[in-house]
């Protein structure tokens, strides 16, 4: 028993060295290429130029909420408000649209009524010092519920003639939809800026080990309203691509799972609950798999009480991934200290 | 091990010329450094035997080798005769071999008979039942405690009667006791020796630790000294004094350890760089006052719990002093209040860390990383996009000066040794230019080769003109590294040596209460 005890021990050990080779990113790719595969063949009308633009241009709304929740997923916080502040912000920007305050006025309006709530999201959290979690949980109800009494309606629709609006959403550039633009161009700063400036860093060290940041004299309190804030940014440019593309802000979002798949998107790709790991690629890598099971489920005509039992088995297999990849060590998994 | 089946042998029933547990040259490891290596260690049924050492001598680690809390990394664990093997606490409770925590493990809001009954519950509880049960076992160990009263309700001795009372009602044969009396006073010491000379009365062993040398005398049956993670000595209370203990905690050979006779004070002193008056914390700092000039190391000496990390931390800002009759911190003569550590690093003071796992480095980075994001993270040092000529320029620098091993400046930090790990640590610190440093445990978990270039280090940034302060509980570090020597005991300064004229003895005497 003695031996058999340590032979466990070392075994598992040694999966999790030959694993600590594969990121959780690669898992999810080489899963992904395997799928894609799949569907392209068995699926008729799934291999073709159409429907990658589509897949690609259904998952960038949620690509670009996700690089969001990613920044903050990393510094080792959560954003629960982010769909809602999504919609809250653009519904009242809607609303005053069609009471006539010029389109340039209105999206101004909404984007710093998103900016605002993140900063308060980001003060409750930095200075109350109130778990993140519930803030934004919070958060997210407020807002909804501010929103409806100034936008009245499940349903507020943009106005007809605001073409630049519509224009990030609906515009095709060379034939590909704008959106898949505006999540890459999102993609490659929300990288530079968590890869090559010092408050990118700064976000990593948070996330990997707070009180070692706060020692080693990084300013928590800012930085932390600064994440939340750029989430709410996140936020608002998803909503203008959504605006877009489907001419109408739904309040109906901010009571849905929509959040949950934001989160799915983030934790699948590798970006780990624990914190410091992960980055813009991990969303990408996320965002793929999930497009491509959810383009699948399309075609396949797979209901959705289907689709969330999948989403809800990914997002476990994710999880359990991660904690296989960052397994706690002996004295912190032991009790007694 | 399966066959291990519960079959708790009658208490004293057993011969009792036969020891019921044996650790036989156990050693236990953490990154590459022994906390204790082939100790061995009798406990005979019905005895109390103390384990006393300096801190860091490796007896918390032995006893939660033996409770179940860790597990030896080499070495034989024999439980009544017979090889046992626990992988967690819980199992070893089963077996009978219960700790007793410093932090107490009850669950405050639980009634005392909630918390008695604790881990062992059936699937229903009848609450009154519950309570007569634990009225009765609380009465007949004679201790007047109520069951159904919210731990969180009842004084610090009456939380270790729930604590004991439960390792009975789980059929405890050994208890062990990390530092029982810390928190009790003088009349509830006594009443606590009761208490632990009544068990010995059942046949229960008990393993004792603590740092006040009377009290080991006056309880244990045998008493066995730990130092440096060995064992040294080990004999019946009888044949022990107070003096023949520190003599065996202390007992190192001067010409045999690393760091040679102590050196020469330098009478030389400078600008008074730093100022505590009468700094209070809550129970832990009490009216501590001190001063640092530049140029100078002063080493700290004192046990855990006398208050020398607490203020290294007050000064670096990481912890708050009391808001009203807190004291005054002066720096160069103005009084300061840091809020949080930025702001003392901004002044020019570092505070290198005792725990580098908790609150020193980032595992997830590399060495490089490690250093470069410190010195981003000071007002000098800031700028929005990283560099990566600056990065090396600094890494390398600070490489080079600590000889951190340069072969693993791709690796990340956690990889490295324990040695190689605080030295990072020591150069993310000293990357931001600080000039008043404090250094808690330096060496605590470094391997002996690395030590004298972090003492090297030490010296040097005094002879830069830099104010050191050293915290440690290995004398001989403080000894051989300090110029001036203050000992901390119960939140104050207690007494102050010069490093000419104080010994190991000296410095133990004024340190231990």
């Amino acid at each position: 028993m003695t031996a058999n005890a340590t032979d466990a021990r070392s075994r598992t050990s040694f999966v999790g060295a030959q694993l600590q080779g594969l990121t959780q990113e690669h898992v999810v790719l080489f899963i992904t290429v395997l799928l894609l595969l799949a569907f392209g063949v068995l699926l008729k009308g799934f291999a073709t130029v159409d429907n990658f633009l589509t897949l690609l241009r259904s998952i960038s709304i949620l690509g670009i909420l996700a690089l969001g929740m990613a920044l903050i997923v990393i510094s080792r916080g959560i954003d629960l408000s982010e769909v809602a502040i999504m919609a809250g912000a653009w519904a009242v920007g809607l609303i005053q649209m069609q009471q006539g305050m010029p389109v340039f006025w209105a999206a101004l309006l909404a984007l710093s009524i998103a900016l605002a709530i993140g900063a308060v999201n980001g003060f409750m959290v930095a200075f109350v010092e109130a778990p993140a979690l519930f803030v934004t949980l919070a958060a997210g109800f407020v807002i909804y519920g501010l929103a409806f009494w100034f936008a009245p309606a499940w349903v507020v629709y943009a106005p007809k003639d605001a073409p630049w609006l519509m224009f990030l959403g609906a515009a095709r550039v060379l034939g590909v939809p704008l959106p898949i633009f505006v999540f890459a161009a999102m993609a490659l700063i929300m990288h530079l800026f968590l890869s090559r400036t010092s408050i990118g860093r700064f976000i990593y060290a948070q996330g990997d080990n707070p009180e070692s940041a706060r020692y080693a004299g990084i300013a928590l309190r800012p930085l932390i309203i600064l994440e939340h804030v750029i989430v709410a940014f996140c936020a608002w440019i998803a909503g203008l691509v959504w605006i877009g593309t489907t001419g109408s802000i739904q309040m109906a979002v901010t009571q849905g799972t929509m959040i949950f798949d934001v989160i799915l998107v983030v934790v699948l790709g590798g970006v780990s609950l624990v914190g410091g790991r992960g980055g813009v690629f991990s969303v990408i890598v996320g965002c793929a798999l999930i497009g491509t099971l959810l383009n699948a489920f399309t075609i396949m005509d797979v209901n959705s009480e289907v689709q969330n039992i999948i989403k809800g088995v990914v997002l476990l297999a994710a999880i359990i991934l991660d904690n296989w990849l960052h397994p706690r060590d002996e004295e912190t998994a032991r009790q007694g200290d | 091990m399966m066959d291990m089946v519960k079959a708790p042998p009658p208490a004293a029933a057993t011969d009792t010329s036969e020891p019921v547990l044996r650790i036989v040259k156990g050693s236990k490891i953490y990154g590459g450094v022994h906390a204790i290596e082939d100790v061995d260690f009798d406990l005979y049924p019905g005895e109390v035997h103390a384990l006393v050492g300096e801190n860091g001598a490796g007896k918390s680690t032995l006893c939660k080798a033996i409770a179940g809390a860790i597990a030896l990394t080499s070495g034989d664990y024999i439980l009544d005769g017979k090889p046992a093997r626990f992988e967690q606490p819980r199992d070893a409770l089963a077996a009978g071999v219960c700790m007793v925590y410093q932090e107490t493990s009850l669950v405050p809001t639980m009634t005392a008979a909630q918390n008695i009954e604790l881990g062992n519950e059936k699937l229903l509880t009848r609450f009154r039942k519950l309570n007569i049960q634990a009225q009765q076992l609380l009465q007949s160990l004679n201790f007047h405690v109520d069951p159904a009263t919210p731990v969180a309700m009842l004084g610090a001795a009456k939380k270790q009667m729930v604590e004991i009372a439960r390792a009975i009602y789980h059929r405890a044969r050994i208890i062990i006791f990390d530092e029982p009396t810390a928190s009790l006073t003088p009349e509830e010491i006594v009443h606590f020796f009761h208490l632990v000379r009544d068990l010995r009365a059942r046949g229960v062993s008990v393993i004792y630790i603590s740092h006040a040398l009377e009290e080991s005398l006056q309880i244990a049956d045998h008493i066995t000294v730990l130092r440096d993670g060995r064992l040294v000595a080990s004999a019946p209370a009888s044949e022990l004094t107070r003096a023949s203990l520190i003599q065996h905690m202390v007992g190192r050979d001067v010409a045999q350890t690393l760091y040679g006779k102590a050196r020469p004070a330098r009478h030389v002193r400078r600008e008074k760089v730093l100022t505590v008056e009468n700094v209070t914390m809550g129970m832990t700092v009490k009216n501590m006052s001190f001063s640092v000039y530049a140029g100078e190391v002063v080493g700290i000496a004192g046990l855990i719990g006398s208050g020398r990390t607490e203020i290294a931390k007050i000064i670096f800002g990481a912890l708050k002093r009391n808001l009203i009759n807190g004291g005054t911190i002066r720096l160069r003569g103005k009084p300061v209040r840091y809020r949080v550590p930025k702001q003392a690093i901004d002044a020019g003071i570092a505070y290198i860390t005792e725990d580098r796992k908790l609150n020193g480095f980032f595992e997830t980075m590399v060495v490089d990383d490690n250093i470069y994001i410190t010195n981003l993270a000071t007002d000098k040092g800031w700028r929005f996009l990283l560099s990566k000529l600056r990065r090396s320029e600094i890494a390398n620098y600070w490489v080079q000066r600590l000889r951190i091993n340069a072969l693993q400046r791709k690796a990340r930090i956690i990889e490295l040794s324990g040695g190689n790990q605080q030295k990072v640590v020591v150069a993310k610190s000293l990357a931001q230019d600080p000039s008043i440093i404090i250094f808690d445990e330096p060496t605590r978990g470094v391997d002996v080769g690395t030590i004298p270039h972090i003492h090297a280090e030490i010296r040097r940034l005094a002879d830069e003109g830099k104010a050191v302060v050293v915290i440690s509980s290995y004398l001989p570090e403080i000894l051989s590294v300090c110029d001036r020597i203050l000992v901390a005991r119960l939140g104050r300064i207690a007494a102050e040596f010069d490093a000419a004229t104080a010994t190991e003895d000296k410095i133990l005497y004024a340190a231990i209460h």
